[in-house]
């Protein structure tokens, strides 16, 4: 009887430290021409709580510039219910040079669990006027939308990754703007650009 | 600022928001502040709440509204927090936590700002909101960053309450945000069910 109780106690405790949150949220990463930026990162605890990560500015010649970036990452752990929240804005984009535009782009990332089930999206995620190759977008991106960039490489609009096996564990990424840079001639990658980018997860 | 004056200008600000809360809706009950503590830990004789909220995301229209603005519309703001009742609980409904709270809509304060609060007061609700168990209320000081003007320093803000309906939270998870008031005397708020993210109501179990 005592084994079985010492058994229980064990699993329980097993289960409770099992359970993790992680979020991540930034403005800006560009790896391009062999150099590496990238704006402040909020990191979430793995045990919950709250981070932030912040500039007025930030720029990369050719490559990309916004102004007030505002990442943010939030979580708790419970025996009961867990969930992260990462949200991630930026102001007066411009990407590649001018090929995209947005007078606001923000990325929202949620995961969760209760005591029966969980989930995660990217519900909140968004462009205020976005501008592709001069076009002006007027409706709703729909997650995963692909656009050519001529002379630069292609962009994936509202990039929505689901992450987590949906029984034990749950997680979303959302890159807003997720540009790969190509040859002009090989068509090989050389660089990325991600604008806009938050990541939260569950697991229990 | 020493903590005194912090306090004492916290719970001023506080009873400054319920009377401005009452004027905004009359249906409010008016309750007197410690009607909205939660039986919680006791310390020194001091109550504090026996939760804590968590929550981030995305708020547009006005409650009982849903959904997000169009993709021309600046007429949104973002946030995220951590509020719970102060670990030592000097003085009922303590609290600790942060929030950071971003509008983007032109036409309100400053054009724009960026918030960056620090909670020092946390309890239930007495908005009405308190017949949902999973609700909270929390308020303190902090630096607003208008989009046109200087930096605003110690400025009260109080969340009315932040609830956590059910999950997800989108459509059903909402929160309520005071500001103020501001260097123009005004206040600002939004009030509205999310639009993205989510808002989550744990009760303190020592190990949390």
């Amino acid at each position: 009887m005592t084994t079985k109780i010492l058994l229980a106690l064990t699993l329980l405790a097993g289960a409770v430290q099992a359970q993790t949150v992680t979020g991540k949220a930034f403005g800006t990463y560009v790896n391009a021409a062999g150099v590496t930026s990238q704006s402040p990162v909020a990191t979430l605890p793995s045990s919950g709580g709250m981070a932030t990560g912040q500039a007025d500015a930030f720029g990369v010649a050719g490559a990309v510039d916004a102004s007030r970036l505002n990442a943010v990452t939030t979580g708790a752990v419970d025996n009961k219910k867990s969930g992260a929240e990462s949200t991630s804005e930026l102001e007066q984009v411009s990407v590649a040079g001018g090929a995209i535009t947005a007078d606001v782009v923000t990325a929202v990332a949620t995961a969760y669990f209760g005591q029966f089930t969980g989930g995660s999206d990217g519900e909140g995620s968004g462009f205020v006027n976005l501008v592709v190759n001069g076009e002006a977008i007027t409706t709703e991106v729909a997650p995963n939308t692909r656009v050519d960039l001529p002379g630069v490489g292609y962009a994936i609009l509202n990039e929505q990754i689901q992450t987590g096996n949906g029984v034990t564990s749950w997680g979303m990424t959302v890159n807003m703007i997720h540009v790969v840079l190509q040859d002009a001639l090989t068509g090989l990658t050389t660089g990325e650009i991600i604008i806009g980018s938050a990541s939260s997860s569950v697991a229990r | 600022m020493n903590t005194a004056r912090h306090l004492s200008l916290a719970l001023g600000a506080v009873a400054a928001v319920l009377i401005a809360a009452a004027c905004h809706d009359a249906a409010s009950p008016q309750d007197t502040i410690t009607a909205g503590i939660l039986p919680g830990h006791n310390k020194g004789g001091s109550q504090c709440a026996d939760f804590r909220l968590t929550g981030g995301g995305r708020v547009d229209k006005p409650e009982p509204e849903t959904g997000k603005s169009p993709p021309s519309s600046h007429d949104f703001a973002t946030f995220g927090f951590q509020a719970r009742p102060d670990a030592a609980c000097p003085f009922d409904m303590a609290g600790s936590g942060n929030i950071e709270w971003n509008e983007h809509l032109e036409t309100q304060y400053g054009g724009g700002f960026a918030f960056h609060g620090r909670v020092t007061l946390f309890s239930t609700p007495n908005d009405g909101t308190e017949t949902n168990p999973q609700c909270g209320r929390f308020g303190g000081f902090g630096r607003l960053n208008p989009h046109n003007g200087p930096t605003e320093e110690d400025v009260s803000f109080e969340v009315n309450h932040a609830c956590d309906v059910d999950e997800p939270g989108v459509g059903q998870d909402h929160i309520y945000m005071r500001i103020g008031p501001l260097a123009d005397g005004s206040i600002y708020f939004r009030h509205s069910l999310l639009s993205g993210g989510n808002i989550q109501w744990h009760r303190l179990t020592g190990n949390n």
